[in-house]
């Protein structure tokens, strides 16, 4: 690790100022990405701005929306009354990222801000159309993602929540990597009164992404025999020492229609 | 053994059977050079056999079948030699070093001991059995003897702990310094009980005058040695601390048989492993929870082997599994139950009795690992699979054999 001064602010709007301030500033969030980065050296920031005490975790319902401040862990989703109810499909989602001490100490916000291709709360964010606000406008989630660890964030700007439309049904089902445990395929379904929406992670060779041809057959019937003779292509995905870009292709099939098959 | 009895119509386990040495031919002097001392590769069959319910295979492979799943069973028969090593031999055979043992005894003036053993206990227990040795022994509680290893300052020159030796070498090493404990002090016995050395008897802590009540301790002796007021100074030094060198007569030879039950998702090529029965004659056991935890963390080396473990290179030499995140090692999740059992023969060859139960785990569950996952997948027609047996390859060979099946 590299020195950096390391600054703790109370507000969003010092927080705000303190990244702005500075092109080698970086967010702490819960930092189960970012502490292991700059353990390797990876990354030099001049300032880590941890965002601990600015108030952004909690989560609320308001009619047939659930929002969940951005420092929220994931074990707090996972054992969330509300959204168990609400999204049960999130729930279950948030309770099979990492292990017992990243659920502990990851957040929602730090997933989404990092979107690395292999996460899996982007592809819920994606399939449900959630909303990201920032502390100066709010994103849709289709508009947000813009591939491997790439997002429409500018420099110094904080997510403060993301909020999720209750869908009619949703349901997530991941294929892990063997050695990571990261989405080796990950697959969010939701079916919603517009239609199917699934969205994919750890497969894309630009992250998560929809795919149009299990959406149609999905919105047409949406059933897990629906998912079979959907034509997956193998171009743009990632081929690695754990799955080639076929296998992985085949994989989207078959944890989409689990997905499906789980989906409530 | 398993494509040479698919190709000779003979059930595998009768295949192994006709090649296994009957437990009454031991010694048994193999055509190159080694000379097996015991075994009995029948009762290890059987008991494995018989604790994974065999017998009751087919119907678990019919249930499996009807939830889409493919079931198979794996067996491997093996054996190995361990307690490394005679120095002339592996000398003959290249290498640069001596395969003996060795072991301080230390027994302090109030009659606890200190061992100092050349091998080294990285989680295998010793401090725990090799104190069972001396407690034997020598009828020292458990709690009066300090095992010290690994500290190359204190121990004398050793040779360490691998090929399963440390109780097979290292304790007869023990065992050896330990009769030159109870002989010294038979004589410094006999010194103060006024008699002769040959009426000396020593059991339990304790030696005494044959046909009379006359004792002394063991710390009576090693006081009398440290303080020699009324001691044999002319023929005996002070001390009661002895070496002992222990060069093997020759290797152990641990055998058994595991058998190994998966279940294959054929949608995605994930095999799971449901039970695992390992049943291994390890000669005489000293601990059973150690010898227990000895082969299961084998077993688990095995599985993860068998099916996960890869070191990938790309063509330039890079290595493309360089940390923990592309390298999968086996984890809880990966394992089954893992069902421990012995069967006893003998080591004939050293005083213990013991053959190694270090390796057994590791060497018996890959081939019964893939063996299984053959099994599960002999309706694509194939006879090997290279490990480890990942999904990607298992789901390749179903897509490759589903066309053949679905022409038949």
């Amino acid at each position: 690790m590299y020195d950096f001064t390391y600054q703790k602010p109370g507000t969003v709007a010092d927080a705000v100022k303190l990244l702005g301030a500075d092109d080698e500033a970086k967010a702490l969030a819960g930092g189960m990405t970012f502490i292991p980065v700059l353990k390797q050296r990876l990354n030099k920031p001049s300032v880590v701005v941890d965002l601990s005490k600015l108030g952004l975790s909690g989560i609320s319902v308001s009619g047939n929306t659930v929002t969940i401040g951005a420092m929220t862990t994931h074990a707090t989703v996972a054992g969330s009354p509300e959204v168990k109810a609400k999204l049960p499909a999130l729930a279950a989602l948030a309770s099979g990222i990492g292990d017992n001490q990243v659920r502990h100490r990851g957040t929602i916000g730090g997933s989404l801000a990092n979107n690395d291709p292999s996460a899996c709360y982007p592809a819920a964010a994606l399939a449900l159309g959630a909303t990201i606000t920032t502390d100066r406008r709010t994103i849709a989630a289709g508009d947000f993602f813009h591939g491997m660890f790439t997002t429409a964030l500018e420099q110094g700007e904080i997510i403060t929540a993301v909020s999720f439309p209750v869908p009619e049904k949703a349901g997530y089902e991941k294929f892990p990597n063997p050695a990571s445990r990261y989405a080796m395929v990950g697959v969010f379904v939701a079916k919603t009164a517009a239609g199917a929406r699934v969205a994919i992670t750890g497969a894309g060779q630009g992250g998560v992404f929809r795919h149009a041809g299990l959406e149609r057959a999905l919105s047409a019937n949406f059933s897990p025999d629906a998912v079979a003779g959907v034509p997956i292509s193998a171009d743009d995905l990632n081929s690695d020492i754990h799955a080639s870009a076929p296998y992985r292709a085949h994989l989207i099939g078959v944890i989409t229609k689990r997905a499906v098959a789980k989906a409530r | 053994m398993d494509a040479i009895a698919q190709d000779t119509g003979i059930d595998r386990i009768e295949l192994r059977r006709k090649n296994f040495i009957p437990a009454d031919a031991f010694p048994y002097q193999t055509p190159v050079a080694l000379q097996y001392d015991s075994g009995d590769y029948e009762a290890t069959l059987k008991g494995a056999l018989f604790a994974s319910d065999y017998a009751g295979f087919e119907a678990r492979r019919s249930a499996a079948a009807a939830k889409g799943k493919l079931r198979g069973l794996g067996i491997s028969t093996y054996l190995e030699a361990c307690g490394i090593a005679p120095s002339a031999v592996v000398g003959s055979l290249g290498a640069r070093a001596g395969l003996y043992e060795v072991a301080n005894i230390r027994v302090h003036p109030t009659g606890s001991v200190t061992v100092f053993t050349g091998t080294h206990s990285h989680g295998q227990g010793h401090e725990t059995t090799l104190a069972q040795l001396v407690c034997e022994q020598l009828g020292v509680p458990m709690a009066q003897v300090e095992i010290v290893h690994g500290d190359t300052a204190k121990i004398p020159f050793g040779m360490g702990t691998y090929g399963s030796r440390s109780l097979a070498v290292g304790g007869t090493a023990m065992v050896k310094a330990m009769d030159k404990i109870i002989a010294k002090g038979k004589k410094i016995a006999a010194h103060l009980m006024e008699a002769a050395v040959e009426d000396i008897e020593f059991k339990d802590n304790v030696f005494s005058v044959a046909g009379t009540d006359k004792t002394k301790t063991l710390a009576d002796i090693s006081l009398a040695a440290y303080v020699p007021h009324n001691y044999p100074i002319d023929e005996l030094e002070p001390g009661l601390d002895e070496t002992a060198f222990y060069d093997p007569k020759n290797f152990t030879f641990p055998g058994g048989c595991h058998i190994a039950e998966v279940e294959i998702d054929p949608e995605t090529g994930v095999v799971t492993v449901i039970n695992f029965t390992a049943v291994d004659d390890v000669g005489r056991v000293i601990n059973p929870m150690i010898v227990e935890g000895q082969i299961q963390g084998g077993v688990a080396q095995g599985i993860g082997q068998a099916l996960l473990e890869h070191a990938v290179y790309d063509k330039s030499g890079q290595l493309l599994s360089g940390s923990m995140m592309d390298y999968t090692m086996p984890r809880a999740d990966n394992l089954p139950n893992i069902s421990v059992g012995t069967e006893t023969t003998l080591c004939t060859h050293n005083p213990l009795g013991v053959k190694g139960c270090g390796e057994v785990g590791a060497i018996g569950s890959p081939p019964a690992i893939i063996n299984a996952v053959v099994d599960a997948l002999k309706q694509y027609g194939v006879r090997h699979i290279n490990m480890p047996a990942t999904p990607e390859k298992i789901w390749s060979i179903i897509q490759a054999g589903r066309p053949a099946a679905a022409a038949e």
